[in-house]
């Protein structure tokens, strides 16, 4: 009889999919509240800063807080998210890897109570995340794909190098960048590329490119990291010197790089404000605002050889 | 009830609810019944409605620039727009000035004392879209439709604003205007502004 009823519990939790939203740890309530801030990959300078300064906000606003690093993964994004909410954290501020495969576990948290801030990148679905903090990256791209114009003198023959395809930012940079550039019929893209915004990645694409078109005037690459990459191998190939290079990001090596005049430009995104603002919208979250922008886009500014001096690393020189 | 009928219910029970829950379609089925976003029509209507309707309200470029100038912060509540936060903001402006030159890529005016440059060729970004405050961004699924729009309303000066403006204009002419420009509230520069036009006339000395 006895295991007659534990099978019976048994099938009814996996029918009507009793899971771990009912298995979410109570904590005391004289405890501080917990914010779990999950990055899509920590490989990369610009996330690890967003990471720190969602951390220290969150820390200096009285909370617990822990970073998660995804990895560029979905799943392994999605394992976050369930212990973040199997362990009880309070708000999530999140970087997600996938603009499509991460709206589930947005909508996940969210079921269960835990309001999610997107930083930087963004979800596919308006709604599912309580509010997103985005780097306005089209309108950036715009103003770098204007100054990369008025650099080559509307002609000559280039190479982007695209981040991560399964990111929203990827394309809006992409787009931003091609709403200017495409109209100048004497500038010819010989090649497109994704390097996954990784520095290393985009070194290897840009020698193999430059073997089959080593006639190149301009590289665009979606992110600072995969600029470095790409003038990593102009310098090995000896074209450094006539190849121009655009970033995007705003990244420390850049900014010095473009004081050098190794760099043409990149765009400023400003991650510290990013991060503050998720931070301090959970807190607001936890004293009960709840209409807060779906989207709130944080301006790109361009940043070049005559400006480069208001700038520091990821944001305004202080 | 027998053991065997009662675990065949359960079974069949549990089929059923399977069966319902999970199903395959193709991918290029489901994306082809998705919705997809009309930025052209979109712009056209906002250009219409919204953004020939509300040019009366504009700043005069010159009485901004002197404000900017005395009480910048007062200036960027009263008159500048963007829908997010950051040091970029975007103003509706109009004015009249002297055509002081005329080359590939913009037509210098002097209004007052004042030097800015029409934009006639990089006509980009989304300065008009911003600039008039009646966009609301929520209102969009995702950041590409959006950004859509400011290509189509950017298309819309570049093929019915520029082009007869463009033809005949002249050094010495008198213009006047109405358009957008951007501006950083941080790193304010006032001698080298940038019109994009929304509308243009001319006129013959």
């Amino acid at each position: 009889m006895k295991t007659s009823i534990y099978y019976r519990i048994a099938l009814l939790c996996i029918v009507f999919g009793l899971g771990w939203s009912s298995c979410k740890t109570k904590r005391p309530d004289n405890e501080p509240k917990k914010i779990a801030i999950v990055i899509s990959t920590l490989n990369n300078p610009w996330f690890v800063f967003l990471a720190q300064k969602a951390e220290a906000k969150a820390k200096q606003l009285g909370y617990e807080s822990k970073i998660f690093d995804s990895q560029n993964n979905t799943a392994q994004e999605t394992d976050h998210f369930d212990n973040a909410i199997a362990s009880g954290y309070d708000a999530i501020l999140f970087n997600p890897t996938d603009a499509d495969g991460s709206i589930v576990n947005v909508k996940n948290a969210v079921a269960a109570g835990v309001p999610v801030f997107c930083m930087d990148r963004e979800v596919n679905a308006n709604g599912a995340a309580t509010s997103q903090i985005l780097s306005d990256s089209y309108s950036g791209c715009v103003a770098i794909g204007k100054y990369f114009v008025e650099t080559l003198n509307k002609k000559g023959k280039y190479v982007e190098i695209l981040g991560m395809v399964g990111d929203n930012n990827t394309w809006n940079r992409s787009k931003g960048f091609h709403s200017v550039v495409d109209f100048y019929p004497g500038l010819k893209m010989v090649a497109q590329q994704s390097a996954d915004f990784d520095r290393n990645k985009a070194m290897e694409v840009m020698e193999s490119i430059l073997q089959a078109h080593p006639d190149i005037d301009g590289v665009f690459c979606g992110n600072d990291a995969m600029a470095m990459g790409a003038y990593q191998a102009l310098v090995a190939a000896g074209k450094a010197d006539r190849v121009k290079v655009f970033g995007f990001d705003g990244a420390e090596d850049v900014v010095k790089s473009i004081q050098d005049g190794k760099i043409m430009a990149t765009g400023m995104q400003f991650p510290e404000v990013m991060a503050q603002t998720a931070a301090t919208f959970a807190d607001e979250y936890f004293k009960g605002k709840r209409d807060f922008p779906r989207k709130m886009p944080v301006a790109v500014e361009l940043v070049k050889k005559d400006n480069v001096e208001n700038y520091a690393a990821y944001g305004e020189k202080q | 009830m027998p053991k065997p009928i009662r675990y065949l219910l359960y079974v069949a029970v549990f089929a059923l609810l399977a069966y319902n829950s999970v199903y395959f379609r193709k991918l290029d089925e489901v994306k082809a019944g998705a919705e997809t976003f009309d930025a052209a029509g979109y712009a056209r209507d906002f250009w219409n409605k919204k953004l020939m309707p509300g040019l009366s309200k504009a700043a005069d470029l010159n009485a901004l620039v002197t404000q900017l100038k005395t009480e910048k912060d007062k200036a960027f509540a009263q008159h500048s727009h963007a829908l997010g936060i950051g040091n970029i903001r975007y103003f509706l402006v109009k004015g009249q000035g002297v055509v002081t030159g005329v080359d590939e890529n913009e037509v210098a005016v002097e209004v007052g004392n004042i030097r800015a440059r029409i934009a006639t060729e990089y006509i980009f970004g989304n300065a008009v879209r911003d600039a008039s405050g009646a966009i609301d961004i929520d209102a969009f699924t995702n950041s590409m439709d959006f950004n859509n729009v400011s290509a189509e309303i950017n298309k819309l000066i570049r093929e019915k604003v520029v082009p007869p403006f463009k033809s005949g204009v002249r050094k010495g002419d008198r213009v006047s205007f109405h358009g957008a420009i951007e501006l950083n509230r941080e790193h304010l520069q006032l001698d080298n502004i940038e019109i994009i036009p929304v509308s243009l006339q001319i006129e013959k000395p």
